[in-house]
């Protein structure tokens, strides 16, 4: 009865539009032309996502950790967050039969989330699509509690020297074809963690990744826009 | 005991002390006297045992080894330092949990554990060459481990005799789960043993700050564990302040009670979510989760980030605070109060709800004390600590509010007290916006720098428990040596005690009651 009052009280409250404009998130860093290709922003920067190609700066999306440190020590105004989070992007590189796999999985993608040694906090957005703000399930994506279930695997975090048998069994365990999806900046080259010790491999070298969410960590928003985007989706 | 008194008389037993920042007394001890002085502030003057870490002598070979004693009721820390060549004086037999300090300092510093009986890997697992100990000097800043395959096989307890069976779980787990390997031993439906493998995500966070420079330092400390990220950055800025002696004002120490507590307050209604969640209870799983989705999106609106990175930064404050953005929070937590109120009724009526929850994965007393364990996991059990009142920090001591804890040490127990929590987290919230009154609180960044050879304590109540970071800091603007006891380290070896007895399906119900986190346990 309770249930029934708190809901008709309160009524739907998952977003109409989880891919609306968030003016507030983080997003791509943009560079002006007003970049003289100084360097400051390189040296601020801890990842070292920022290179210098032709005298202007230019920002690793993938690589970037989203500090904002390199906005502030611009002293030209040259750096600025776009608030974009629409920043995955497919790695198909003209492969045309992997396009064609990737639509078959469009109305329907169980995937596998392994943690290789990340902070957590991809995780924890990772499981926040399923709250029902953004009810990830009415795009039909489900996690899946068994690799063997699964179409592909999502990857948080580093790979580290313990965790890289248990990733690898998990993507083997799969049944092909199978999609692996990078997630945050650590599962695509380490990200702040790139020079420990106990991390050992970049993720694509050890298996073939499909798709890289950048982000640390990537909102719900940017995965749920990852996910479809790689389905052909938006 | 006070400090002092407490100095005197270890001086008039011979040792030179010393007492540094106000509350941390050191005590140089010769290593075959380190085991007798332990024994005896641990037993006759009933200190709590915290942490035991190993640094490298600067420039030379050698090491001193040092043992944490928090002095609850007067606050202060006493550090017992010994220097030996290559063996630890074990204190396994007095302080129960001292075996997995000592296991990590053996794994990463390659000293013998001298009179302990636990001596296995911890750190190391099996893909790991041998030989290797990366904490130490000589193994250079971006020299990976390499998987050879040379260390010793994990023996894990067997089980022998007729009706008895093991279940292996991990390191992948059935969900959205971080890494690491549990080893049920049960007969019929009870488990009679747990036994957990961790450090599988072990990246070798410690060797990495000694080697980032001090100014961009709290990028790192965000990302120890995602889920306590204000708290961990609070964490460093409060070592760097209390080495260079910085007081930021009285606004910003506010702002960031305000930042610390909406962390706080959003993975609490995520563990309580996920309680209900393993009961099976899904309209307050989903409300819960909800609520903090909320809060998330809140934090994202107020410092860009929805984990509240970026935002404590020592000496200075990296958010743009307007008045604007206070009366956001007030109205969303206004918004939440109500509704929250009501799930929890609808929880606390449900019959099929109570029966699972209540007398299931109790850690009793006497169990929690042994274990060092901290947090609402050790409150829930009777253990009346907590960081924010008795080494209290920023607009705490101001804000004070009495500590809340439960008897049994049951799922129960640490459900109400994470809905306490929340409520008080709320109220701190308030109080502290309260306090900075609508008025603006500035950006405001100032560069660190470090003279070398100062050394700090400090702890911070993260969402887990207590975090106590050690810093000693070093030449060129970096530390030489940074030590983290993190409060899962501890917490982890509760749930052990937790599942004891109870059926194998109950173990996520209790495991999510506790909520450690792998990151910061295995760093």
């Amino acid at each position: 009865m309770r249930f029934i009052y708190d809901r008709v009280m309160y009524g739907k409250e998952s977003a109409l539009d989880p891919l609306c404009v968030n003016e507030n998130s983080y997003g791509r860093i943009d560079v002006k032309d007003s970049c003289t290709g100084c360097g400051a922003c390189s040296r601020e920067c801890l990842v070292g996502a920022i290179n210098l190609e032709n005298g202007k700066a230019r920002v690793d999306s993938r690589s970037c950790i989203y500090c904002g440190r390199c906005i502030d020590a611009c002293g030209h105004g040259a750096l600025s967050n776009s608030h974009d989070y629409r920043l995955a992007d497919p790695e198909l590189a003209g492969d045309e039969l992997r396009k064609k796999i990737y639509k078959k999985f469009s109305r329907s993608l169980v995937l596998r989330s392994v943690d290789t040694g990340s902070c957590n906090a991809c995780l924890l957005e990772l499981s926040a699509m399923s709250n029902n703000y953004y009810s990830l399930s009415r795009y039909g994506i489900e996690f899946a509690a068994s690799p063997r279930h699964a179409d592909g695997i999502v990857v948080t975090g580093p790979v580290t020297i313990n965790m890289k048998e248990a990733l690898i069994k998990s993507y083997e365990a799969m049944a092909e074809p199978r999609i692996v999806i990078a997630a945050g900046a650590c599962s695509h080259d380490g990200g702040i963690f790139k020079d420990s010790y106990g991390v050992v491999n970049r993720l694509d070298e050890i298996i073939p990744v499909d798709l890289t969410i950048p982000g640390c960590p990537p909102s719900p928003q940017a995965i749920i826009y990852g996910l479809l985007k790689l389905l052909d989706r938006v | 005991m006070k400090i002092e008194q407490l100095k005197e008389k270890l001086e008039n037993l011979k040792y030179s002390t010393g007492i540094k920042n106000r509350n941390e007394l050191y005590a140089y001890v010769p290593k075959s006297a380190a085991v007798d002085v332990a024994t005896m502030l641990y037993t006759a003057h009933k200190l709590n045992f915290a942490a035991e870490f190993c640094q490298q002598k600067t420039g030379e070979d050698g090491f001193f080894i040092s043992i944490l004693f928090i002095s609850r009721k007067h606050n202060y820390y006493v550090v017992i330092r010994y220097e030996t060549e290559d063996t630890l004086m074990s204190i396994q037999d007095l302080v129960f949990q001292a075996h997995l300090f000592e296991r990590e300092i053996s794994d990463l510093y390659g000293l013998g554990i001298a009179g302990g009986k636990d001596a296995r890997n911890l750190v190391k697992h099996e893909a790991w060459e041998s030989g290797v100990y990366p904490l130490k000097k000589d193994f250079p800043y971006g020299t990976k481990i390499k998987e050879r395959n040379e260390t010793g096989k994990y023996e894990f307890k067997g089980l022998s005799g007729e009706g008895g069976y093991q279940i292996a779980v991990g390191p992948v787990h059935a969900g959205i789960i971080e890494p690491g390997h549990f080893r049920f031993s049960a007969i019929g439906e009870s488990i009679e043993n747990l036994e957990i493998r961790l450090m599988y995500k072990h990246r070798g966070i410690e060797k990495m700050m000694e080697n980032v420079d001090a100014d961009k330092l709290s990028l790192v400390f965000e990302r120890v564990s995602g889920e306590s990220a204000a708290a961990y950055s609070e964490g460093y800025a409060h070592l760097v302040e209390s080495l260079n002696g910085w007081q930021v004002s009285e606004d910003i120490k506010a702002l960031r009670v305000a930042f610390l507590e909406l962390e706080r307050a959003c993975n609490f209604l995520e563990d309580i979510a996920g309680i209900c969640v393993d009961i099976g209870f899904s309209y307050p799983a989903k409300k819960f989760s909800y609520f903090s989705e909320l809060i998330r999106q809140l934090c994202e609106r107020v410092t860009g980030s929805r984990f509240l990175r970026n935002s404590i930064i020592p000496c200075g404050n990296n958010v743009e605070f307007g008045g604007d953005k206070a009366v956001d929070i007030v109205d969303t937590i206004d918004g939440i109060v109500h509704r929250f109120n009501r799930i929890v009724e609808m929880t606390l009526v449900s019959v099929s709800f109570l029966d699972r929850v209540e007398n299931t994965g109790i850690i009793r007393n006497d169990n929690a004390v042994k274990l060092c364990m901290t947090g609402v996991s050790g409150r829930a059990s009777g253990i009346v600590y907590d960081v924010r009142n008795s080494f209290s920090y920023e607009l705490y001591p101001k804000l004070k509010k009495p500590v809340q804890t439960e008897t049994l040490g049951g799922v129960f127990e640490r459900y109400k007290l994470k809905i306490e929590e929340i409520r008080s987290a709320f109220d701190y919230i308030k109080s502290s916006l309260d306090f900075i009154g609508g008025r603006t609180v500035p950006k405001e960044r100032n560069s660190i720098s470090l003279q070398a050879g100062q050394e700090a304590i400090v702890s911070v109540e993260t969402v887990k428990g207590d975090l106590i970071i050690y810093g000693l800091t070093g030449m060129d603007n970096r530390f030489d040596r940074i030590y983290m006891k993190t409060p899962s380290f501890a917490n982890w070896r509760g749930l052990t005690y937790a599942v004891m007895g109870e059926i194998v399906p109950d173990f996520p119900l209790c495991n999510k009651s506790m909520n450690m986190s792998y990151s910061e346990n295995d760093r």
